[in-house]
């Protein structure tokens, strides 16, 4: 079952854009390139989706429709995360 | 230099909110004259300015320090600053949401009602209140 990971961000954070790299290939590692869905969401462009999710600050990163870390996580945390989602 | 009268007339708030101001940390006398009197400088009056200014968007003032905060960070850079704002805009985007998740319920409690004159006991506004606080208290 493939698991959409989006990543809710002010466009232009440079430190994001860094970030993003790493936690998109820590997510490939645990649930297979197969089985990722990855997204970034430009909060201008989506604030009333950024809003529904529950988003209050940047960056945020949501997995499956739901609202999971209000701040960039390490790899190793959001490889844990994503490890407890597949035992699921 | 301005005494603290001076400023709140120059700044257009009261000298009790400039005394606020300074028990928040927003601004200090830049000295003091010798029977004590608070004294304050141009940079003061330019503070209150961008305080004024930053309330007028939504800051409230622990946001507004945050902002001065990294206006005197040398590390800073503008790209911080606007992503303080767009949380701000965040913020607010979730407030007007819940209010109009308010008005939504409003229009439903007015819908229920079309005849103003029944007596109080058969009020569909208060009985749909009294109801709902049932429904939650169970």
């Amino acid at each position: 079952v493939s698991v959409q990971i989006e990543v809710i961000t002010a466009p232009g954070c440079q430190k994001c854009a860094r970030a993003q790299a790493e936690l998109c290939a820590a997510a490939a590692s645990v649930l297979g390139e197969d089985n990722l869905i990855w997204r970034e969401v430009n909060v201008l462009e989506e604030l009333d989706y950024a809003v529904a999710l529950g988003v209050l600050t940047l960056p945020a990163i949501a997995v499956n429709g739901e609202l999971r870390f209000s701040a960039l996580p390490t790899p190793e945390q959001f490889r844990a995360v994503l490890a407890r989602l597949e035992r699921c | 230099m301005y005494t603290i009268g001076k400023l709140s007339v120059l700044a257009g708030v009261s000298t009790d909110t400039l005394r606020y101001y300074e028990k928040e940390g927003l601004i200090t006398p830049a000295s003091k004259t010798a029977a004590g009197y608070r004294l304050y400088d141009d940079g003061a009056a330019r503070r209150i300015r961008f305080v004024k200014q930053a309330q007028h968007c939504g800051f409230t003032l622990a946001e507004i320090q945050e902002l001065l905060k990294l206006k005197a960070t040398d590390r800073a850079c503008c790209q911080d600053v606007r992503r303080l704002a767009i949380e701000k805009k965040l913020r607010i985007a979730h407030k007007l949401r819940a209010l109009q998740a308010m008005s939504r319920a409003l229009d439903d409690l007015i819908e229920r009602c079309n005849d103003g004159e029944k007596p109080l006991d058969d009020c569909p506004i208060l009985h749909a209140l009294e109801n709902t606080l049932q429904e939650v208290s169970r």
